[in-house]
């Protein structure tokens, strides 16, 4: 419904002030001036105070903890990665860890502090974890006037922006998570930059193709290739502004714009351009960077591909497969949960990180090995072998009991390397992939199958990655290079892959359908004997006020689109047609930021609601405008009062009932937001008759409040 | 592409008055078709009676490749084996339980009773069947479901105005593709009907139309809940339907009103009457106790016969033994056994069990301090019933232990208190104690406890908490029975905390007689359906077993797999379900290439190209709807549900897209003159029938080794093959 034809008609209920307006020679066209002086004052004066309390708020105590929080453990520790500039694996794209590793680096911190848990103490480390924090607090700071200028900039007067931007300020999880080392403040930070370029180039439609409208295309392609290379989240991004532009498109495309095919076609591909191959290659290009900093072997090896790995310093070789072929002491249960029979024999499993269990040592397997080959002959095709796991000194065997997961299949077990008695169960042939009978087995590089000669089965793991092969008196080889294509694509395929895996139960994930309602927070931090903790809970007035608002305007369009079926026009055209647009766009940017997760099958926080939240406020805002104001600045794009038949300027009256409502509703925001604030800051301590004080729902899991029952 | 422009008309009335090919219309408003005599005689007839002989054609080819070879296969085939169960069922009338609504079920089972079956055999997969089992004539009574499906397909292309062409294409594909569901093929026809009767309204035959639409909703969804999709897209068209009566300023609001009820008596009354009386009938069939009891409220099984429960005392005494149902959806009886519990206390278990034995016997004593009584094993003779409010002690017969709490986390729901088995009649503190609570009783409310009826609910004596058995499982140890739980809320409507006494034994109690026992018809019906969508929900894949019969929804549309339906061993009659692949993929193909047409003509409009009459435009979008919305419905929710699918999951949806290959090929030949068209579609004719009998031997049975079949299996994928 957003950005439908705004050939606005003019209503005659709707009085609004003419003003003068000249006419500019060189630009053919009109010069509006529909804001005055005083006005531009008063909105930097706001402005400059709500950027100042921003960060006030944001830096507050952001000494405090001094101690490692929640997330820190993983965002922390890969910014210390690549300043040591060891490989690692994240679901993550790597832009915003970047940005935490050149803070490090500023900050000339070397990346020795591993974040292993959290609770472990910064001071004794010595990691300037204030100056790491402060990125992410600045980022967080600035929502707030990217958020009031995103609504000054779609037309709205002082108050309504105002609004938006108190919201935005007083929200404690907002806070909470952005003064932490953690990568949602940048996701969100760049997600308002790209709505404001989106609105800064979409009021400039009349200019089309001139310098300012290619700068603010350009800015907002480049805002989203930022978005993007910070979180897949990024992608909803993508979809609300694809969305607009779909939808801006195809109003171009009807006639009576009077847009040859041509024009259109331009129209078409500068978006393109701008807005998809700007993003891509951005998002290419911070790949580019990750893989030129990270050129030394860490703790992400084990995930890649061992040509991936080759191309890293240090990189160790062992027997290896996509899974390691991995054995330990622990026994299979003799009986399993539905009631089959296992051989209670030695484990075999696929473990996906390097260690010493993974080392298998091959034997020729007698009675199957021309005898006259030498001793350290190289293994071809079809040889057959037995393989001795080094570090239990047993053998690995296979026989016709069936695997623990999948009663078809056989299971694997070890026998001990003296027992004879069951040989034929241990001899295995290998077959190497496309090979023939003088191919030899080479490490690494051969793809094979291991085919047990007694019952003729392939050893084969879940994901139908066949082992892949090295031997230990290998020498070392020299660095290999692949191209970054290459690279990036295995990268992009096992983020894709780990970040749907991430299912498993964390006590404090929670279902989407609770986030809005503020159901329940997460428990960032504790620290017991000062009764000091950090939960993530939103400022329960603001996250109400949102949603709420929501429905109001689900209720207000029902109603409008049914009266207009009957003939009834309830609403102003120029008012409708701006809460159409404007708050139209802003709850499809909710529901873009918000609904996809329903669909996801990994496990989800209360924090990835943020960007959902922050769309959810600026529609809050223009509910507010709707509510109280009902009148509207017009017009908002440049030049349009020449180009319109209609040469008529509006200017919404703000009366005093708007200014009274804002200013109690944000008090109440801010009273709330005070309220809560020890637990958004983790200082200072509560006593436990408080802190129960504080639990307003049940749900709200907060530790050391008073026992009950 | 976009070069040539017709004049453009600019309102209403300019579009309307575009000049159509000019048509005869007949006093029916049918396009007028003079009658042609021809000279020689047969021909004539041909020509007079070819609307029916046509179909008949059809139906008769529909009939033989249903039956063709029936009864060849002597075993029980894939599902039959739950089917032929529950059939058996029905015929010794015995209580069930399935996730199924049981109006197939009961289909099933009367083609049994028609077949004279006694209900006997027990339908083991892939046993052969005995003598006595009529399975020919059972698979004959079903499968002429499947043949009328053809007829069927054939005139719903007619009412969509497919072309004479296109109305054979969509009725070979139907006819050559073995499998599709009947009650969704009436529905579609009888909406098309229906919606052919738009400008009829409140006449006859359009009330006619509404009802048996109605109707076939109401037995689509009886059969299964996936009927639920074609409901939906009744109700959508529906909506769309109102929505523009709707902005009709010149029809009368009690007109509007008027259509509003019809739709709401025809569209949702009749289909929940019929929903609700497929019910009915399945309780009043089923009025033996069978293997699905324990699914049911205890009031229910009551009424069943060979069901003690009629024998219970009515009121509960002290000294009575007793098991002890929870009334919560899916509730079981509480339970102990001597395992204990492997943290926490780690005393012994209590947990919350469908099947019944003994260890959910439980005894009512009174407290340790209460004065000597019955209760307190003196042997007084005297009888005392136990009270609302009275505190009392609950003993587990067969370990001798009292159900005990105290304030140890219970292992799942850790925010509630652990519920346990501890000490014995002597041993014990007050940590025994339960106080009953009556809270409401379905027979007369007294103060004593009644079995059955009373609801009841038990609360600690010292905690305060509530007995409660929610739907949390406890893991392997506790050998994924339900959690008990003391729970510290005091919530009257939580029914998780309800219970009520199911089997009682006192000797020295009257039995109570069946009269006491009544259960309600809607109380159970609705009971029965939330059990069917809890256990529905459960169908989840285990990620760590690979189901070689389950398949995703993404490799439906493309063939990608085939489903063996019973043994492959050479020596067996194997069947094979497969798609015939020219039909599955034209569908496929079909829906990508609607879709790209659509995009095409809509961005035509925009510039205003008219390619269509405003009359056109809307018969295209109805069909395109119909089609594409109907197959989206039914494919998918199967990508988002979490449950195991199947490839037979995807019939309802491919027949809307059979329909929507008919309309494209429609679509893309009505400029070509006659000849080429007959031409294109005899191509396809051929194909789908060549295609059909090549790979005939997969639906009629294969009695050679698979191996024979080899040089078919085109995509490397199709396990037909070893």
């Amino acid at each position: 419904m957003t950005f439908r034809n705004r050939q606005e008609k003019q209503s005659g209920s709707l009085s609004g002030k003419k003003q003068e307006y000249d006419f500019d020679d060189k630009k053919k066209e009109f010069i509006v001036q529909f804001s005055d002086k005083k006005d531009d004052t008063l909105s930097l004066i706001v402005l400059a105070v709500l950027t100042f309390s921003a960060f006030v708020t944001r830096f507050w105590m952001i000494n405090h903890p001094d101690q490692v929080v929640f997330d820190e453990v993983h965002f922390g520790k890969f910014a210390s990665f690549y300043l040591r500039r060891e490989y690692y694996f994240d679901v993550h794209p790597p832009l915003a860890k970047l940005m935490l590793a050149g803070m490090g680096w500023l900050l000339g911190y070397d990346g020795h502090f591993e974040f292993d848990n959290i609770g472990d103490d910064y001071i004794t480390n010595d990691v300037p974890y204030v100056g790491f924090r402060a990125l992410p607090a600045t980022l967080g700071a600035l929502f707030v006037p990217l958020t009031y200028m995103i609504m000054k900039e779609s037309g709205y007067p002082i108050v309504t922006s105002l609004f938006a931007a108190g919201l935005v300020l007083f929200d404690n999880a907002l806070i909470c998570q952005t003064r932490l080392i953690l990568l949602d403040s940048m996701l969100v930070f760049f997600m308002l930059c790209t709505f404001y370029c989106y609105i800064r180039f979409y009021k400039l439609r009349l200019r089309e193709f001139s310098n300012e409208w290619y700068i603010w295309l350009v800015a907002c392609g480049v805002s989203l290739g930022l978005t993007l290379s910070v979180k897949m989240v990024g992608l909803f991004t993508v979809a609300t502004i694809g969305y607009a532009v779909l939808n801006d498109l195809w109003n171009l495309l009807d006639i009576n714009r009077g847009l040859s095919m041509t024009q259109f076609k331009k129209h078409f591909f500068v978006r393109a351009l701008g807005l998809i191959v700007v993003p891509l290659s951005i998002y290419l290009f911070w790949f580019y960077i990750h893989f030129l900093v990270l050129s030394k072997s860490g703790a992400g090896d084990g995930f890649m591909s061992p040509a991936f790995q080759e191309t890293l310093e240090g990189n160790v070789m062992s027997l290896q497969s996509y899974v390691f072929l991995h054995s330990h002491l622990a026994r299979y249960p003799l009986r399993y949960d539905d009631g089959r029979i296992s051989s209670a024999g030695q484990q075999v499993t696929g473990y996906p990180f390097d260690d010493i269990n993974n080392h298998w040592r091959i034997i020729p397997a007698e009675g199957f090995f021309d005898t006259s080959r030498p001793e350290n002959d190289t293994i071809y095709h079809g040889d057959h072998i037995l393989l001795e796991h080094i570090n239990t000194k047993t053998i690995l065997l296979t026989h016709d009991v069936a695997s623990p997961t999948m009663p078809t299949n056989q299971e694997f077990t070890t026998i001990a390397a003296n027992d004879t008695s069951r040989y034929n169960e241990t001899v295995f042939q290998i077959l190497i992939n496309d090979g023939d009978e003088d191919t030899v087995w080479k490490t690494k590089s051969s793809h094979f199958r291991l085919i047990h000669y007694d019952t003729n089965v392939a050893l084969w793991t879940h994901k139908k990655n066949l082992p892949e092969w090295d031997t230990e008196n290998l020498e070392p080889k020299p660095l290999k290079h692949i191209p970054f294509y290459k690279k990036f694509f295995e990268l992009q395929r096992l983020m894709i892959s780990h970040n749907s895996g991430l299912t498993k139960p964390h006590p404090y994930s929670s279902g989407p359908i609770n986030w809005p309602f503020l159901v329940r927070g997460i428990s960032f931090w504790t620290l017991g004997d000062k009764k000091q903790q950090i939960y993530l809970l939103g400022n329960p007035f603001t996250w109400w006020i949102s949603i709420g608002s929501i429905a109001v305007l689900v209720g207000v369009v029902a109603a409008d689109l049914i009266s207009r079926r009957r003939g009834v026009q309830p609403i102003p055209d120029p008012v409708r047609n701006r809460l159409y647009n404007s708050a139209g766009f802003f709850s499809m940017a909710w529901l873009f930021h918000y609904v996809p997760f329903f669909l996801m099958g990994r496990s989800l926080f209360l924090h990835h609601y943020l960007p959902g939240l922050i769309c959810s406020y600026l529609v809050a805002a223009a509910v507010f405008q709707f509510m109280f104001i009902s009148s509207i600045n017009y017009p908002v794009s440049v030049g349009l009062p020449y180009k319109s038949t209609s040469k008529i300027v509006l200017k919404a009256k703000v009366d005093y009932i708007a200014k009274i409502c804002c200013t109690v509703l944000l008090s109440i925001a801010g009273i709330m937001f005070i309220y809560f604030a020890p637990m958004t800051y983790g200082t200072p301590g509560l006593e436990p008759d408080d802190i129960s004080h504080r639990q307003w729902l049940e749900t709200w899991d907060f530790h050391f409040q008073t026992k009950k029952g | 592409m976009l070069k040539q422009r017709k004049p453009t008309p600019k309102t209403k009335e300019e579009y309307d008055n575009v000049p159509l090919e000019p048509v005869d219309l007949d006093e029916n408003g049918k396009v007028y078709k003079p009658f042609k005599y021809h000279g020689n005689k047969y021909l004539g007839y041909w020509y007079q009676y070819k609307e029916y002989i046509i179909p008949l054609i059809f139906t008769f080819l529909s009939f033989w490749t249903r039956l063709y070879l029936i009864s060849y296969s002597k075993i029980v085939v894939w599902d039959e084996a739950h089917f032929g169960k529950f059939a058996s069922h029905y015929l010794k009338r015995e209580f069930y339980f399935d996730v199924h609504p049981p109006l197939g079920k009961m289909i099933v089972g009367l083609s049994g009773y028609l077949a004279g079956y006694n209900g006997s055999f027990d339908f083991g997969s892939g046993s052969a069947y005995p003598e006595h089992v009529n399975y020919s004539f059972m698979r004959v009574f079903l499968a002429t479901f499947g043949a009328w499906m053809v007829p069927l397909a054939y005139f719903t292309a007619i009412e969509l105005d497919f072309s004479q062409q296109s109305v054979f294409l969509v009725t070979l594909m139907v006819l050559f593709d073995s499998m599709l569901l009947f009650f969704t093929f009436t529905t579609v026809f009888f909406l098309t009907k229906f919606h052919n009767q738009r400008n009829n309204p409140f006449s006859l035959e359009w009330v006619v139309w509404l009802l048996l639409t109605g109707l076939s909703i109401g037995c689509v969804t009886s059969v299964k809940w996936v009927g639920l999709f074609v409901t939906a897209l009744v109700g959508l068209y529906t909506i769309e339907d109102l929505w523009e009566k709707f902005g009709d300023l010149s029809m009368p609001k009690t007109v509007y009103i008027q259509h509003w009820i019809a739709r709401i008596g025809g569209l949702i009354i009749l289909p929940l009457l019929v929903y609700m009386l497929s019910f009915a009938i399945h309780f009043a069939i089923l009025h033996n106790s069978g293997p699905g009891d324990a699914q049911m409220s205890s009031l229910f099984q009551a009424g069943l016969h060979g069901n003690d429960f009629s024998e219970n005392p009515f009121e509960l005494a002290y000294g009575s033994k007793f098991t002890l149902k929870n009334m919560g959806y899916g509730g079981g009886l509480l339970h102990s056994h001597i395992q204990t519990y492997p943290s926490g206390s780690e005393q012994q278990q209590i947990t919350c069990y469908h099947h019944k034995d003994s260890n959910n016997d439980w005894v009512v004593h009174k407290t340790r301090e209460a004065p000597a009584g019955f209760g307190n094993e003196t042997g007084e003779p005297e009888i005392e019933f136990v009270k609302d409010g009275d505190t009392i002690r609950l003993i587990h017969a067969n370990t001798g232990r009292n159900l005990h709490s105290h304030q140890v986390k219970a292992p799942v729901t850790k925010s509630q208190w652990e519920v346990s088995c501890y000490g014995n009649l002597t041993i014990g503190d007050k940590n025994d104690y339960w106080e009953i609570e009556i809270l409401d009783d379905m027979f007369k409310k007294t103060e004593r406890i009644h079995s059955l009826t009373s609801t009841l609910r038990f609360k600690h004596h010292v905690l305060g908490c509530y007995l409660r058995a929610g739907n949390a499982v406890l893991p392997q140890w506790g050998f994924k029975q339900i959690e008990v739980t003391c729970d510290k809320r005091d919530n009257p409507k939580d029914t998780y905390t309800h219970w009520n006494i199911e089997h009682h034994w006192n000797d020295k109690l009257p039995p109570g007689g069946r009269s006491n026992y009544k259960s309600r018809f809607l109380h159970d019906f609705w009971h029965l359906n939330v059990a069917m969508y809890t256990s529905n929900n459960a169908l989840v894949p285990d990620a760590d077993k690979e189901d070689i019969l389950a398949s995703t929804p993404l490799q439906w549309p493309i063939v990608e797999v085939g489903l063996r339906m019973c043994s492959w061993a050479d020596d067996v009659v194997k069947f094979y379900l497969l798609g015939n692949p020219f039909v599955w993929w034209s569908g496929t193909a079909s829906l990508a290439i609607f879709i790209f047409v659509l995009a095409y003509y809509i961005v035509r409009r925009q510039r205003q190209y008219n390619d269509f009459s405003p009359a056109q435009w809307d018969y295209f979008l109805y069909v395109g709807k119909i089609c594409g919305v109907g197959w989206l419905l039914h494919y998918i929710p199967f990508c988002i549900m979490g449950r195991v699918t199947y490839l037979h999951h995807y019939f309802p949806a491919l027949y809307f897209s059979i329909l929507m290959a008919g309309f494209v090929l429609d679509h893309f030949t009505s400029t070509c003159n006659s000849k080429i068209k007959n031409v294109i579609f005899g191509i396809c004719y051929l194909i789908i029938t060549g295609i059909f009998l090549y790979f005939k031997d997969i639906s009629f049975g294969m009695d050679y080794p698979s191996k024979e079949y080899k040089d078919r299996k085109w995509l490397s994928t199709w396990n037909i093959v070893d």
